[in-house]
């Protein structure tokens, strides 16, 4: 074997820290209430801009689930003053291509474009945002896309099990228990109208905003925007609190039966956290050592040491509302007991003994670093000046972010940990071969253990 | 005026390795990206997925770095790395807060060098284990997971190296030794079948002094053996092949393929803008037609495969609504590939329109930019093309598109492979 010429068994020390600012953002507001926030960004002459509404499925009534989404998709249905074709031509000769995505809290309609093309693209936003006119045919035509990707994911197994665990960890009326998309019964009644009405309601500058980022003259822009979004108006009204409550108290083990599968998708959770906790940085520490990197101890014992897996995460769903915490990983059908043996003992064990100073610290120092790894792009940017709005955090979140991970101890990560991960109250939600793999899971004895046929 | 101007300085070792440092500073974050000469092209018969699993023990410790150590350093530095094996290559990389460079490169050199020493049965056996998983949970476990084995084999003749995937066959998988890891380290793990992209914030000067204290000294290897099987292939299938999967999926899905430059041909620029113009964005021909018009998708998927050995592989699919059969959608397809003839110059325009943005979105990231400096210097030996390759696809003209839609959509030269629900034929 060839012999080094120096000695390479030591890291190399890291050269002297460069500073990182968070970039500046100008904020103002619009007479009509609309929150603006501007961020130049001119290393590359491209633009983000992306509009964030007070829009998301958890404010749908659970009898029209999937209405925002649906509305959202349908946007691209036309506007009074193009067909869907002629706006969709009108965004792409210019080389903008336009994003509507909605989660539980919000709809976020984004376009991307060289900064020369700005001017058109917001118009055209705008024009999408303010007078869709969603004509019968192609409203229907987005809703049985719709219906279409739910019979797909009727047949994943990820999303199998992912829509399980959400409706076993939480009480009936509690919308996280739906898929956010909703389901064949709520959406198939569907109509224009309905979306009409969700967006009088709830697609209103007040309550709004608009974050643009990238390579454009602030000055300039204020007046552009002030030309496509000042004749709207409305605000949202607020709505009615639903508290997040969970279907059983004590663990559960639920398999889904697939049979023949040659793995099992598992998820282990529980009702989680709000996003505004005042243990969010703690968490996202705790979250790090268990399953939220790769070298967590989940992923170090499940993939590195046992080969059962091809990866394994943990996760906090953080939320307006308490979204759920869950792991989750594919396992081979015949060690699908192992796994989740391993899998509880990790998480008994972090609960129990509480992190270790170095972990703390490993953990630390990872989220404290990669955080400008992912504030390269104007859309990356966008979206996290757009959580500002959405979550209502700080002006200044972002420019202590950092300090405020650095300030997290090894006592208040432990602390936050056994708050929120509760290993006696998960559900285990199994989609696999029941038959293989019921006897193993019960002889665990974790819980009451039952089998549900694949719809 | 380009829309690009990434500045790109060009080495190249004693030893063989080329390197291309490029300077960003606009954020203290630095890529380090390495592109090896092997992929699963490589791989001979009886070891399909080796170069895969290869890139996994390529994570588990070298010499002087134990096993998990390599992440460890790296995520505690605050970085993000991976890799990724292909038909033709393998890439190694990481983005890193910008003094931690040394790290990166200290890290990539000692398993360049130095990785075979750390190799042990019991890493092997547990590696197989994970990628064993990665193949159930990626392909065998998933919805039409499998097509690319069924449209390889279809495209591409069982002597062609890209007749299998990149993943391999479970038996393969299995019979991998670390006398296979030795041969194959010794034979393709070598600088001079490698390119190393430095992309960020960082002083070249230094930097280069580092790539190199770190990789000087690693020995020049031998010339690479020829490709197994063999590379040479007709530009055309010569026929229609095709092929019915009933499977556990929930709605009818066609794919078609068709053999087409390959990607270091002139040609290829007209296979890019055809699939742009066929299927990116919803003003595009597949869209409009199946999915908005006719109404017999749900989606439609079209891409040129960025392959370099003989052809390389133009892809779409159409997944069809319920009730929609597969005969429905090939004709669709068909009748739209035959129709790509009469392309207009304002299609076109959109097309490289929709490109040029996503083309300027995808080296936001000194990542992403890192790897596709690494691809040109890899194939053309110009990392600097990166600058220019929009004034490329930008010359396309309809004319352009018409000849490229005779010599390569037609139904002499095409493989159609479908899916059906089971139990609904």
């Amino acid at each position: 074997m060839m012999a080094a010429s120096f000695d390479r068994s030591e890291a190399p020390v890291p050269g002297p820290i460069r500073r990182f600012d968070f970039p500046r953002v100008t904020e103002s507001r619009m007479a009509n209430g609309l929150d603006l926030r501007i961020v130049r960004a001119a290393r590359f002459p491209i633009v983000t801009a992306m509009l964030i509404l007070d829009a998301g499925e958890w404010a749908v009534d659970s009898t029209q689930a999937g209405l925002a989404v649906l509305a959202g998709d349908a946007l691209e249905g036309g506007t009074a003053r193009r067909s869907a074709t002629e706006l969709a031509e009108a965004l792409e000769g210019i080389g903008a291509g336009l994003g509507v995505t909605t989660g539980w809290d919000a709809t976020t309609v984004a376009v991307s474009c060289l900064a020369e093309r700005l001017g058109e693209a917001l118009a055209l936003m705008a024009e999408v945002v303010l007078e869709p006119t969603f004509p019968a045919e192609e409203f229907d035509r987005v809703r049985d896309q719709r219906l279409a990707a739910i019979q797909q994911r009727a047949m994943n197994p990820s999303t199998v099990a992912g829509d399980h665990a959400a409706r076993f960890i939480h009480a009936d009326g509690v919308p996280f228990g739906r898929p956010v998309a909703g389901t064949e019964e709520t959406i198939e009644p569907l109509s224009g109208d309905d979306a009409r009405s969700w967006l009088g309601e709830r697609y209103c500058p007040g309550g709004s905003g608009l974050v643009i980022v990238g390579d454009i003259d602030g000055g300039e822009l204020e007046t552009l925007v002030e030309g496509c979004f000042g004749a709207w108006s409305g605000t949202v009204e607020p709505s009615d609190p639903v508290a997040v409550t969970p279907r059983h108290e004590r663990r559960r083990v639920e398999i889904v039966h697939r049979p023949g599968a040659v793995q099992s998708e598992i998820r282990m959770g529980h009702v989680g956290v709000s996003k505004v906790t005042p243990d969010y940085f703690s968490l996202l520490v705790y979250n790090t050592i268990l399953g939220g990197s790769f070298t967590s101890r989940l992923n170090l014992n499940l993939r590195e040491k046992h080969g059962f897996t091809y990866g394994v995460r943990s996760h906090f769903g953080f939320r307006r509302n308490a979204g759920p915490f869950g792991i989750s990983m594919a396992v081979e059908t015949a060690v699908t007991a192992d796994a989740v043996r391993e899998a509880m003992f990790e998480v008994e064990t972090l609960v129990n003994d509480g992190a270790s100073a170095d972990e703390v610290d490993a953990a630390r120092d990872y989220i404290v670093g990669i955080f400008p790894l992912r504030l390269e792009t104007t859309s990356q940017l966008a979206s996290r000046v757009g959580e500002l709005i959405i979550y209502g955090l700080p002006d200044d979140y972002h420019a202590t972010y950092r300090d405020r991970l650095r300030a997290v101890t090894q006592k208040e990560t432990t602390e936050a940990g056994r708050r929120h991960v509760r290993p006696e109250e998960m559900s285990i939600v199994v989609v696999g071969d029941a038959d293989e793999i019921r006897a193993p899971l019960e002889a665990l004895e974790l819980g009451p253990v039952e089998v549900h046929e694949l719809a | 005026m380009a829309v690009l101007s990434i500045p790109v300085e060009r080495y190249e070792l004693d030893n063989g390795l080329r390197v291309s440092l490029s300077v960003d500073k606009t954020t203290p974050v630095v890529a380090v990206n390495l592109w090896y000469g092997v992929g699963s092209r490589n791989e001979r018969e009886g070891r399909t997925g080796f170069a895969h699993l290869f890139e996994h023990m390529m994570f588990q410790g070298s010499e002087h770095v134990a096993k998990n150590r390599h992440f460890e350093l790296v995520e505690r530095a605050g970085g993000s790395l991976n890799a990724s094996t292909w038909f033709d290559r393998t890439n190694y990389f990481e983005t890193v807060p910008s003094h931690h460079l040394e790290l990166a490169l200290w890290l990539e050199s000692d398993r360049m060098g130095w990785m075979l020493p750390a190799m042990t049965q019991e890493k092997l056996d547990n590696q197989r284990d994970v990628v064993m998983n990665e193949r159930r949970q990626r392909y065998d476990n998933q919805p039409y997971g499998d097509w690319d084995e069924y449209m390889q084999a279809m495209v591409f003749p069982d002597t062609h190296p890209y007749h299998h995937t990149v993943i391999g066959s479970m038996d393969d998988i299995a019979a991998a030794t670390l006398e296979d890891i030795g041969d194959f380290f010794e034979t393709f793990y070598i600088p001079n079948n490698a390119v190393l992209t430095v992309c960020g914030d960082f002083d070249p000067e230094s930097a280069l002094g580092l790539v190199e204290r770190y990789f000087g000294e690693i020995p020049r290897g031998e010339d690479l053996p020829p490709l197994p099987g063999d590379p040479t292939l007709e530009p055309s299938i010569g026929r229609t092949v095709r092929e019915v999967v009933e499977a556990e999926v929930p709605l009818t899905r066609v794919y078609m393929a068709a053999r087409v430059p390959p990607y270091t041909d002139e040609g290829f620029y007209a296979a890019e803008v055809a699939a742009s113009v066929l299927g990116t964005g919803r003003a595009s021909r597949l869209y409009r037609s199946l999915v908005r018009d006719r109404r017999i998708a749900k989606d439609v998927v079209t891409f040129a495969f960025p392959l370099t050995t003989g052809s390389s592989m133009f892809m779409l699919w159409a997944t069809g609504l319920p009730s929609v059969t597969p005969d429905e959608l090939e004709t669709a397809l068909d009748e739209e590939l035959q129709d790509l003839v009469t392309v207009s110059e304002e299609e076109v325009a959109r097309a490289v329109a929709m490109t040029e943005t996503q083309f300027v979105r995808g080296v936001e990231q000194v990542g992403d930019r890192a790897d596709m400096l690494s691809m040109f210097d890899r194939y053309f030996d110009d990392p600097a093309r990166l600058n220019s390759e929009v004034d490329r696809l930008r010359a396309v003209s309809p004319g352009d598109l018409k000849l490229f839609t005779e010599a390569f959509l037609g139904t002499d030269n095409r493989a159609v492979l479908a899916y059906v629900p089971k139990g609904a034929a």
